[in-house]
């Protein structure tokens, strides 16, 4: 039995919106950070109203074939009169030059986020095009395009498209997910959720709250069908999968056991005890402030994923390391490296620890925590070998300088440059 | 070499500073909430409002005042009759928008004492 994948064959939708995609079940890794077992579909769609057709998204250029063969067994391409761009990565304007080369009287449709990408991306400054942004409409005679302006999911480009008449809502790469199955529609395809969850934990957490911003305006949609740009088409049960981004979006912890207390995490790694000695002392500091929660973890104990889960739901993150070998230790780093997985901007974060020679982690996590935008008060706190009482007292004190500063009542200091770290 | 006291109002911390040094080298090292970006005057991300002190601070440089301009521009339609920095601060101390005066951290000078917070 030959399958569709070498028949090449488009696939109906509804009666009036074809999937005239590509399978890619060879693809493994995927923009370098994400992994799929199963390789990953590029979903592009072709619109038909009485008066003309339009094509909504591409694909990745090495799959272009896969692609104008589908589009050719449903419509010519001097029936093409709008092409819309729900999101510019490659892997989905990989077609676009070409597509425009056959059917040169097509208007471009695109979010005004992604007017300079678009040059860039096609080192072409001479394509013509339209900005568009919330609540504009292409009409396609009996059938009509609004589109959503969703910027940062996951680029500022970002947009989706919705088909009023059929409620098919072309999402872009919101609810995708890299996942491989010539069954397309969600209820014919394997059990995919564990790509779905992957998918949003790694392109989407970063930028929830525009998750929330852009569900504001998807959930008002009457939606009977969500066609994404990755994965399968989600027909059964489609408002699961917006329930779901609400879920995943939504800050838990101030829901569940918070009423607008503040959340301080203190980190540490020891390899004689100083470190950890430091640590415990800086929350007795920060606990005589009071007003905000603080919880200690020693590194060693556990595993990455949950301490990135307790970080992201936190107001302030303290890491303490030893100097070994002029570095941090590797784990504090497996931490700090991971952060880029969700947002971090703005919270209050500091450094401190112990050594033995020369101490130079302190000042390494803090430039890597002011990298990530982070608020560091002044002076992480080193310590040579084992705290004294007077420098237990320093760590308690600093503990009361950190807490006071995130209940945003800041002790007044006066310092001299010169007690700055440099560069 | 003469010193000048530059106080971040959000993060209560006053640092005492060689004459000449520009808030940016500063204000990261304190916690201060001021965002960066391209940190060479052109992208208008490390906006702050001068709290006290605007005369001890230098004067903005064509660049800054450009940018400065182009930005609030850009976002207040409508305000375009302000043809220079000085009439457009004071349609925004006016209009109570952006405090006594909108500067650019990696441009700005300390000549002397001041009070700045991030806008």
């Amino acid at each position: 039995m030959s399958t569709r994948n070498e028949v090449l064959e488009p696939i109906t939708v509804t009666d009036r919106v074809h999937w005239i995609g590509a399978f890619d079940p060879k693809m493994r890794t995927f923009d370098v950070i994400l992994k799929t077992p199963n390789g990953t579909t590029y979903n592009a769609y072709l619109v038909r109203g009485s008066e003309g057709v339009a094509v909504i998204d591409t694909v990745k250029a090495e799959t272009a074939d896969q692609f104008f063969t589908r589009l050719e067994a449903v419509a010519r391409y001097d029936e093409i009169r709008v092409i819309v761009l729900n999101h510019l990565e490659p892997d989905h304007s990989g077609a676009l030059p070409e597509l425009m080369r056959r059917a040169p009287q097509a208007a471009l449709y695109i979010s005004e986020a992604a007017q300079l990408m678009l040059k860039a991306l096609l080192n072409n400054s001479d394509i013509a095009y339209t900005p568009v942004t919330t609540n504009d409409r292409v009409n396609l005679g009996d059938r009509t395009l609004r589109f959503l302006n969703t910027p940062y999911l996951h680029w500022p480009d970002t947009q989706c498209t919705y088909l009023e008449e059929e409620g098919v809502l072309f999402s872009g790469d919101v609810f995708g997910c890299h996942y491989c199955d010539e069954q397309v529609f969600n209820d014919c395809v394997g059990d995919f959720r564990f790509s779905f969850e992957y998918y949003y934990a790694h392109i989407m957490r970063p930028f929830k709250q525009y998750v929330l911003n852009a569900l504001a305006l998807i959930e008002p949609l009457e939606i009977r069908l969500i066609a994404p740009t990755h994965g399968p088409i989600l027909r059964d049960h489609p408002r699961y999968y917006v329930e779901r981004y609400r879920e995943m979006s939504t800050p838990h912890l101030h829901l569940e056991i918070d009423h607008g207390i503040k959340t301080m995490i203190i980190f540490y790694i020891s390899s004689y005890g100083n470190t950890m000695h430091m640590a415990e002392a800086i929350r007795d500091g920060a606990a005589e402030i009071g007003g905000f929660r603080i919880s200690l973890y020693d590194l060693e104990g556990g595993e990455v994923e949950p301490f990135v889960d307790l970080v992201e739901e936190a107001d302030a993150i303290l890491v303490g390391s030893p100097t070994i070998n002029g570095d941090a230790v590797k784990p504090v780093w497996d931490l700090l490296s991971s952060f880029a997985k969700i947002n971090v901007k703005g919270k209050v974060a500091g450094a401190f620890g112990s050594y033995g020679w020369s101490g130079e982690a302190v000042r390494m996590i803090e430039d890597r925590l002011r990298g990530l935008k982070m608020r560091v008060p002044a002076g992480g706190l080193r310590v040579k070998l084992i705290p004294s009482p007077g420098e237990l007292e320093n760590c308690r004190d600093y503990g009361r300088d950190v807490g006071s500063f995130l209940i945003g009542k800041p002790r007044a200091r006066e310092i001299d440059m010169s007690q700055l770290p440099a560069g | 070499m003469a010193k000048a006291k530059i106080k971040f109002a959000d993060v209560n911390v006053t640092v005492t500073v060689p004459v000449g040094t520009r808030i940016i080298e500063i204000s990261e090292k304190v916690g201060s909430y001021i965002a960066y970006n391209c940190r060479e005057g052109d992208c208008g991300s490390c906006f702050f409002t001068v709290l006290d002190g605007a005369d001890h601070l230098s004067r903005p440089s064509a660049l800054e005042k450009n940018t400065l301009f182009a930005h609030f521009q850009s976002i207040l339609d409508g305000w375009r009759g302000a043809g220079d920095i000085e009439s457009l601060q004071a349609m925004m101390r006016r209009e109570n928008f952006a405090g006594k005066e909108c500067r650019l951290a990696c441009q700005t000078q300390v000549f002397g004492d001041a009070t700045v917070s991030p806008l």
